[in-house]
């Protein structure tokens, strides 16, 4: 009973934990190194590099932004947030199936790597495999509006 | 190998597997995944204290000397955030959550040797 008394109950359907606790917790962590890893990274080669790949490492710089949005909105409560957050891993899903296989299927289009090139293989498959875990996330915690 | 690697190995991993233990035995952050968080912290001050000493010294990195300080400067913020937001929320997954700084700094170290040396092994 008192559990459904407290004032920000009734925004979660999925169960007494919010989307931003417990379990939570290890997604937004995955997501915030990658947001922070893939920001320097970013940083660097378009300080450093911007010269000699602008497109790799403009893509580097989106796939930061995402990462980063995509952190911040996990880790927020709300139905924005939620929304928000939809739409930046399927964008971030999007994105590394798309230029996994674009980089395997034309090598010569990005000579530098960013972190989706190869499906993400640099980074041991993680930029493949956080979408579909923060995916699963968000539907099995989904918000009333 | 460099002894900088094995240290750093050793203290990552034992970092890593005192975090999953506390995960199955401790319903809040443990004193000792905390504490060994802050030792790759030091790890971390003691690898850039000797890369400073010795790049000042005039060696140099196999790698480019930006690329290496970004790693360094990266690696140095993550035990502390990932301990800020870990204990945001005490439960045990506040442990699940810091064994990632022993993961990822591995993986950091290992590409620092690459880019000091050429390669880590």
């Amino acid at each position: 009973m008192s559990r459904f008394s407290q004032p920000d109950a009734g925004q979660q359907v999925a169960g007494p934990t919010p989307r931003n606790r417990g379990i939570g917790m290890l997604i937004i962590t995955a997501y915030g190194i990658f947001a922070i890893s893939s920001f320097a990274r970013a940083l660097y080669q378009i300080v450093v590099h911007f010269e000699d790949s602008p497109v790799a490492y403009l893509l580097s710089a989106f796939a930061a932004a995402v990462y980063i949005l995509a952190t911040v909105a996990l880790a927020r409560r709300g139905h924005t947030a939620w929304l928000v957050a939809l739409v930046a891993v399927l964008v971030e899903m999007a994105g590394v199936i798309g230029i996994g296989l674009w980089t395997v299927l034309d090598p010569e289009l990005f000579n530098e790597a960013t972190v989706w090139s190869h499906f993400g293989q640099g980074y041991g498959y993680i930029p493949l495999i956080l979408p579909f875990v923060g995916l699963f996330w968000l539907l099995r915690h989904r918000t009333v509006q | 190998m460099t002894a900088m690697f094995i240290i750093g190995t050793v203290i990552c991993a034992a970092s890593a597997l005192i975090c999953w233990v506390m995960t199955a035995v401790r319903r809040h952050p443990a004193d000792s995944a905390i504490i060994s968080l802050a030792v790759i912290e030091l790890y971390l001050f003691a690898y850039a204290g000797y890369a400073a000493v010795r790049q000042s010294g005039g060696a140099s990195v196999v790698g480019e000397v930006w690329e290496f300080w970004g790693y360094v400067l990266t690696a140095l913020i993550l035990p502390i955030g990932v301990f800020i937001w870990a204990v945001i929320d005490k439960t045990r997954w506040s442990n699940l959550v810091m064994s990632f700084v022993g993961l990822v700094v591995f993986v950091m170290v290992y590409r620092l040797e690459e880019i000091w040396w050429g390669s880590a092994l």
